[in-house]
């Protein structure tokens, strides 16, 4: 194998990537000034030695406890649960949330072997039992058939602590146009409506 | 829905054909094993891009090739396309390709008769809940997704439930119920909303006596999901011991009644054509009411099996149908009924038409 089957090889199992884009990319890298193919290089070996998942939460993160965990201005009776550390990035733009997060590092789904074991929820119920006040636990795991399963089984292994556990609601996005929501997205949000202000 | 022209490769036993359509339809003459069938399934593939009787993708590609190819031109033109290498299918309208497949399902719809019809009836009740399920996606993209939504849901609770896992399998029954409570009124509903139109049907076939149809189970009060939960918490420990889920509308039932009876047991082979013929009928009026225009009408040699009485009933009922393409196939020439006579004979021979 020569250096370039082999990155070929590399980039090639990454997502979304097939054989064609990875060797497209592997070309674009060779006719690359050197300077530019070796801070590529560095930065991706830095980012293997430093990123660890945070030891607290599962955040993806560069010291032992992540941001989140260690900002004492975050409240500590509110944790929202996500499937990935990359869904933390999109909530936190949306600045909403200012309690602490739970990353499961992924979802429960006994098809493909993935049980309540190889998620991070012994973890999470062990921190909701170390607060010493009432707990809102949100979870936000993704809107899909298995996000659902894994809320209401977290749902019930936190019976046991008292926490109020809450599901993030389903429906119309914001600023889009109602005739061009599908059906199903539409039946959620009829199903989840409120009741206007007085 | 008219379909003007048809483009085939590689699809069972037709290896390249290419014809134009005559708007009234047409008859096609052939032996056994020419591929009329073949011509017929094709084009039903391009109503739900799966095969009629639900074989595999790769059943369907000539033997020796690597894949298939149909197009058609219904107005728009449809063309799906599969490889057996990667098992790619591909799908694409006026020359967008379709990303969901559910998208292009029902753009075009056909409504096929067969003698392998009869099984509609003789069979176990999931040839039944397939003839629903390809009659409700062909005119309502919610049911399609619900029904694929309640298929995945299925496998991954079977899945817990085959490793012992009572928590896991249980936090499926939410999604499950979601899906089942939306399948089961819309099926209910369309089998009492046709109840009376189905006897009808049978009557103008010639059917003496009551014929009906209803949903199973029966249930007075409609099912909510808060009640397929409670079933299915009810159920659970059977569900464990026989590791797949035993509750749901993956185990329901169209039946098919005469004289309250069960047809399925207790019908004369006759009788049992005559019912077929009659839900392929009723599946046609249902999609013209749905879609607000008239399936593609296909025989597939269907007069051979019927004696002269019940072919003129079902002639008496075809010359009410206005503007439905009809397309008929036949082995011989004796086997055509005179009323069909004035359409456009075709015959077809090793795959190939000769107008």
């Amino acid at each position: 194998m020569s250096a370039i089957d082999d990155l070929n090889a590399e980039l090639a199992k990454l997502p979304g990537i097939g054989r064609k884009t990875a060797t497209r990319l592997t070309y674009h890298l060779l006719k690359q000034p050197k300077p530019t193919v070796e801070r590529l290089a560095s930065t991706l070996r830095t980012l293997a030695e430093k990123v660890h998942p945070c030891q607290k939460c599962g955040n993806m993160s560069e010291s032992v406890l992540c941001p989140f965990c260690v900002d004492p201005r975050r409240d500590d009776t509110s944790f929202c649960v996500v499937e990935e550390s990359s869904d933390i990035d999109a909530i936190e733009k949306a600045g909403e949330f200012r309690g602490r997060y739970h990353v499961l590092g992924g979802r429960l789904s006994p098809l493909d072997g993935i049980g309540p074991e190889d998620l991070a929820i012994d973890a999470l119920k062990h921190r909701v039992e170390q607060v010493d006040a009432t707990v809102e636990v949100i979870v936000a795991t993704n809107p899909s058939m298995e996000g659902e399963a894994t809320a209401t089984y977290l749902s019930g292994v936190l019976k046991t602590t008292g926490a109020l556990v809450t599901r993030i609601a389903l429906g119309l996005p914001v600023g889009g146009d109602l005739q061009y929501a599908d059906a199903v997205t539409i039946g959620q949000a009829m199903a989840a409506r409120r009741k206007m202000p007085e | 829905m008219r379909l003007d022209a048809l483009t085939i490769r590689n699809f069972r036993n037709i290896i390249s054909l290419d014809c134009e359509i005559p708007p009234e339809g047409v008859v096609i003459i052939g032996e056994n094993g020419q591929g009329k069938t073949s011509l017929l399934e094709a084009i039903f593939y391009l109503a739900l891009f799966r095969s009629l009787r639900g074989s595999r993708d790769r059943e369907l590609v000539s033997f020796g090739s690597d894949g298939f190819f149909v197009a058609g031109e219904v107005g728009q033109r449809i063309q799906a396309g599969y490889e057996i290498s990667g098992q790619r299918k591909k799908v694409s309208i006026d020359g967008d390709p379709i990303t969901r497949l559910g998208d292009a399902v029902g753009r075009f719809t056909a409504v096929p008769l067969a003698p392998a019809d009869r099984e509609l009836i003789t069979d176990g009740p999931g040839a039944r809940r397939r003839f629903l399920d390809v009659l409700l996606s062909l005119g309502d993209k919610q049911y399609l997704r619900r029904l694929s939504e309640l298929k995945a849901v299925l496998k991954q609770r079977n899945a817990a439930l085959r490793m012992g896992r009572k928590d896991e399998a249980a936090a499926f029954d939410g999604p499950f119920a979601t899906a089942a409570e939306y399948i089961v009124r819309v099926r209910r509903q369309w089998a009492d909303d046709w109840q009376t139109r189905y006897a009808e049907i049978n009557t103008a076939l010639g059917e003496a006596g009551t014929s009906s149809m209803e949903y199973s189970p029966r249930r007075e009060e409609p099912e909510t999901q808060e009640t397929i939960r409670s079933e299915l918490a009810i159920t659970i420990e059977r569900d464990l011991a026989g590791t797949t889920t035993g509750f749901g509308p993956h185990r329901h039932d169209l039946r098919i009644l005469r004289e309250g009876r069960d047809l399925r047991r207790y019908g004369s082979g006759g009788q049992q054509r005559t019912a077929a013929i009659a839900l392929r009928l009723l599946e046609a009026e249902a999609l013209t009411e749905r879609t607000g225009d008239r399936p593609v009408t296909m025989y597939d040699d269907i007069f051979t099996e019927l004696d002269a009485k019940r072919q003129g009933y079902l002639l008496d009922m075809m010359k009410d149908w206005d503007n439905t393409q009809v397309i008929v196939t036949a082995p011989r020439e004796s086997e055509v009924p005179r009323e069909m006579f004035d359409r456009p004979r075709w015959s077809i021979n090793g795959g190939k038409i000769e107008a």
